[in-house]
């Protein structure tokens, strides 16, 4: 575990500012087998302290891979000095930002560290059991992966906090060949919140989604472009989380929305159906542990879900300190830091959109001419809306049944008109947790959310 | 940087004395000094103190990596130590290998402290610049770094290399605004030795802000045609990105899913397309001198004349399919300029998208892609008309190659990559 070695620097803060401190480390573990060959096998250590000071409307920063006390005395004045140097050339006549009391809150534990023979040995079983049992692939590539971050806080505003965040996943990517010899692929991810030893007792756990994923690529290899143009689709699998994410959650997150996002011309405006409803889940949702679970943010702010779109009206956005302030609301816990020498911006946490009470069999159903689509591979969206994902897996549906498989394409749409379209919701949502959100610095996100029938521009060829 | 070189060969002793029959080591430590604009205000400026240490060992046939962020002696033993357990949980592979003993050398260059107080005027100036300039722009986020590192890299052969070096960056991400209409966001960037010239004036910012300042009002084109996509230099470098990775690089060789896994020395492009991975180019700015696997880094042609020359190979994957290894690791490209002036090719196109940005799901092994053509234009017989939105466009990266229809003389340098305006018939272009 982390030493303390900053709690007993508060007496150091200067007066008159709002200082964060924050020691941490990021452990990442990672083993990669490409057709039977290991190309990666890598341990990473990362620990280091940082401080931020805000005054006069600006922020100073600092950070070093030291740890020790000399060095967190250094990065506090090196914090300030900076601080200082923007209060002169750019200060705003702001005044300090409010004290939100938070008080001490510890979510440590000691993580278990498996061995790297751990996960290789993981590794060979899972591509052993693929090579006998999947023999028609082209190419076979298993990562798996575990990482951790660990964080010490102490904020000015008397915030204590000390957390742990440790994740795992397996992938596995599989491809194919078409019948004229062009490669497909498909992938599944394993795992979740937790560390490895937790989340994977046994290799044959992972052969249903293997054989699974087989199956499916199989069918995809003799897959059909889909059509272009606007279609009735059920979005399905992880799809409505990477939308809730990437459509709505970035053009919601405040600093994007002084930047210019659409979301800030239409709070209180009616976005999407009455069927659609998105928060930005802490710690629970549904009565259960949210895939990423956070308690206190790396400003020292208590985190509570944030109410993002409610029965469709747009309610309100993701903010940190200072955005919350400006936007005359409180804060929800939403600046967050990936490594120690990172400052922290305004993130999601986990991102979804609320389960309505339709059942995925008769959305299907109730489609005459369009798609399921289940798989993607990213996405992307624009501060307009305007959103793009690409669609790696799916099947046509014709006259309310799913039809034939569906070779790679892209849908697209504008996410405050695609959401309108939304006229069915299912009652079962689908979490995600393995990926890592871009804005700066990366950031593990959750996302989740129900299958949607709604209106897309499918790419098609 | 004598301190940095004793680490290295502290451990690399190291690792020799827990077992390890071949190893290399990195170890460096890094200054970034960082202004940033929020919103169109000034809003952060941090100062970072970083170091590093990479430890790769071989024994047995068997390679295990490990990295931390700190190097006293104690970490170095300790992190030798670990490095050997990684090793030896690995699976055997011929292929691993380091590079061959050759000269020391020492390289120095570019901007090796940071000039703050001129960094931050730079920045104000480009505000003001912009404000004056073009007022419809909101410069949504600005991250402009000073970055000095030390680094060396030193193996058991005897190779042992230091380098010194130091740069600027700026990185721009912005839209357009009139009321509440707006432009898709835009990201301009680039790296420079000095701050001589105004930001304005560098790479294309100029062109940027101009272009991005006409995508307010835009509308869908209507139906679905085939035409010609224009990339300027920008999203060409996104497009050769992908087409690279997926047909030239480590990945798309050793799994042989490379459309061009069997096209060494053959045609697999316009004859002219000369594209080259060149780090030591005078316009590349702290490109690559030493490469991952230990080498001195040359430039090389990957294309030349539209004839496929070198696969981006990393001395492993050089090693398991027989193919030569790339002289760098780079991707700073280069391509060779064409005889033809932007406008001219403009004029040649009878329909065709300028695409200023793709957004797009990572394209297929096979070359497929599909996605939204952002921060675009219609050309209509021969004129750029109209600003575009919610039209998408799709291809094969491997079929664009060999259906250029021009390649600009103008170039930009943003010295990460040295690049024409390029345009690519047989592109399929559809509305909403």
């Amino acid at each position: 575990m982390l030493r303390d070695l900053i709690s007993d620097k508060t007496a150091c803060f200067a007066d008159g500012v709002h200082t964060e401190l924050r020691a941490q480390t990021n452990l990442t573990r990672g083993v990669s087998m490409m057709n039977g060959n290991l190309t990666g096998n890598v341990r990473n250590e990362n620990t280091g302290v940082s401080a931020r000071v805000y005054a006069d409307g600006v922020y100073g920063f600092s950070s070093t891979a030291e740890y020790s006390d000399e060095a967190v005395k250094a990065v506090l004045k090196a914090a300030s000095e900076n601080a200082a140097f923007m209060a002169a050339h750019a200060g705003k006549n702001k005044s300090m930002l409010p004290a939100l009391p938070c008080g001490s809150v510890s979510t440590a534990y000691d993580l278990n560290d498996p061995e790297q023979r751990t996960y290789i040995d993981f590794a060979k079983a899972l591509d052993a059991y693929i090579e006998a049992h999947c023999p028609k692939l082209l190419a076979r590539v298993i990562s798996v992966r575990a990482d951790s971050m660990e964080k010490r806080i102490a904020v000015s505003n008397g915030c204590h906090s000390h957390s742990v965040m440790p994740r795992s996943y397996v992938y596995v990517f599989m491809t194919a060949a078409t019948p004229e010899g062009k490669p497909v692929e498909l992938y599944e991810v394993m795992g979740g919140y937790g560390t490895f030893d937790q989340n994977f007792k046994d290799v044959s756990d992972c052969y249903e989604a293997v054989d699974r994923l087989y199956l499916r690529i199989l069918e995809k290899a003799c897959g059909v472009y889909a059509e272009a143009g606007e279609k009735t689709v059920i979005l399905g699998g992880i799809l409505p989380g990477m939308l809730a994410h990437e459509a709505v959650g970035h053009t919601v997150e405040a600093d994007l929305v002084l930047g210019g996002s659409v979301a800030g011309y239409n709070l209180n405006k009616q976005v999407a159906s009455e069927l659609v409803s998105l928060t930005d889940y802490a710690h629970t949702a549904f009565g259960s542990k949210v895939p990423l679970p956070i308690y206190v943010d790396d400003e020292g702010t208590k985190a509570e879900d944030a109410l993002i779109i409610e029965k469709g009206i747009l309610r309100g956005y993701m903010n940190n300190r200072e955005s919350a302030e400006h936007f005359g609301v409180s804060p929800c816990g939403n600046a967050r830091a990936y490594l120690f020498s990172d400052e922290p911006l305004i993130r999601m946490r986990n991102t979804c959109i609320l389960p309505g009470t339709s059942k995925l069999e008769e959305m299907i159903a109730s489609v005459e001419d369009g798609y399921y689509f289940l798989d993607t591979n990213n996405g992307q969206a624009d501060t307009t809306g305007e959103f793009m994902f690409g669609v790696t897996g799916g099947y046509e549906i014709k006259n309310g049944k799913l039809g034939r498989p569906i070779l790679d394409t892209t849908i697209s749409g504008v996410a405050f008109e695609m959401l309108k379209t939304v006229d069915m919701v299912s009652d079962e949502v689908v979490w995600a947790s393995s990926g890592m959100c871009g804005k700066k610095q990366p950031m593990p996100v959750g996302m989740g959310g129900p299958a949607l029938r709604c209106k897309v521009t499918v790419g098609g060829k | 940087m004598e301190q940095l070189k004793n680490t290295a060969k502290t451990a690399l002793k190291a690792l020799a004395s827990v077992g390890a029959e071949k190893a290399k080591c990195d170890v460096g430590y890094s200054i970034t000094h960082e202004f940033n604009v929020d919103g169109g205000e000034f809003s952060l400026f941090r100062t970072l103190f970083d170091k590093h240490l990479v430890l790769s060992a071989i024994r047995e046939g068997k390679k295990g990596t490990v990295r931390q962020n700190r190097y006293d002696e104690e970490t170095v033993k300790a992190l030798a130590k670990s490095c050997l357990e990684t090793a030896e949980s690995a699976v055997p592979d011929e292929a691993w290998d380091v590079a061959p003993a050759a000269e020391p050398r020492n390289f120095v260059y570019g901007a090796l402290s940071s000039d703050n107080e001129k960094l931050f005027a730079r920045c104000k100036e480009l505000m003001q610049d912009v404000k004056e300039r073009h007022p419809k722009i909101l410069m949504e986020q600005m991250i402009v770094t000073h970055k000095e590192v030390r680094s060396v890299h030193a193996n058991s052969n005897g190779v042992l290399y230091g380098e010194h070096c130091g740069y600027y960056e700026v990185s721009l991400m912005y839209s357009s605004h009139e009321g509440e209409k707006a432009s898709s966001f835009f990201g301009s960037g680039f790296t420079v030795y000095d701050l001589d010239r105004p930001f304005m004036e560098c790479g294309s910012v100029a062109k940027d802000f101009a272009d991005v300042e006409k995508q307010i009002e835009t509308s869908s084109v209507e139906g679905k045609f085939e035409g010609v996509m224009l990339l300027p230099p920008s999203a060409l470098s996104s497009f050769l990105g992908y087409l690279l990775s997926n047909f030239a690089g480590d990945a798309a060789l050793l799994q042989g899913t490379s459309p061009w896994k069997d096209a060494l020395g053959q045609s697999v492009a316009d004859t002219s397309i000369t594209l080259s991975a060149s780090p030591l180019d005078d316009r590349i700015v702290c490109g690559e001198r030493i490469t991952d696997d230990g080498f001195l880094a040359e430039n090389y042609d990957i294309i030349r004349d539209g004839v496929l020359r070198q696969f981006m190979l990393s001395l492993y994957v050089s090693n398991k399919t027989g193919n030569k290894r790339a002289l760098n690791g780079s991707y700073s490209l280069v391509m060779k300029e064409g005889e033809r002036s932007l406008d001219e090719i403009v004029a040649g196109i009878e329909r065709g998208i300028v695409v200023g940005r793709f957004s797009g799901g990572n394209p297929s092994s096979n070359g497929d892609f599909s996605g939204v053509a952002k921060n675009s234009f219609l050309i209509e017989k021969g004129k750029v008309t109209k600003a575009l939105s919610e039209t998408m466009i799709s291809g094969n990266l491997g079929d664009m190659l060999k259906h250029v229809t021009g390649i600009s003389r103008e170039r930009v340098a943003d010295g990460s990559t040295v690049l024409p305006y390029a345009a690519f018939g047989g592109i399929t272009v559809s509305g909403k």
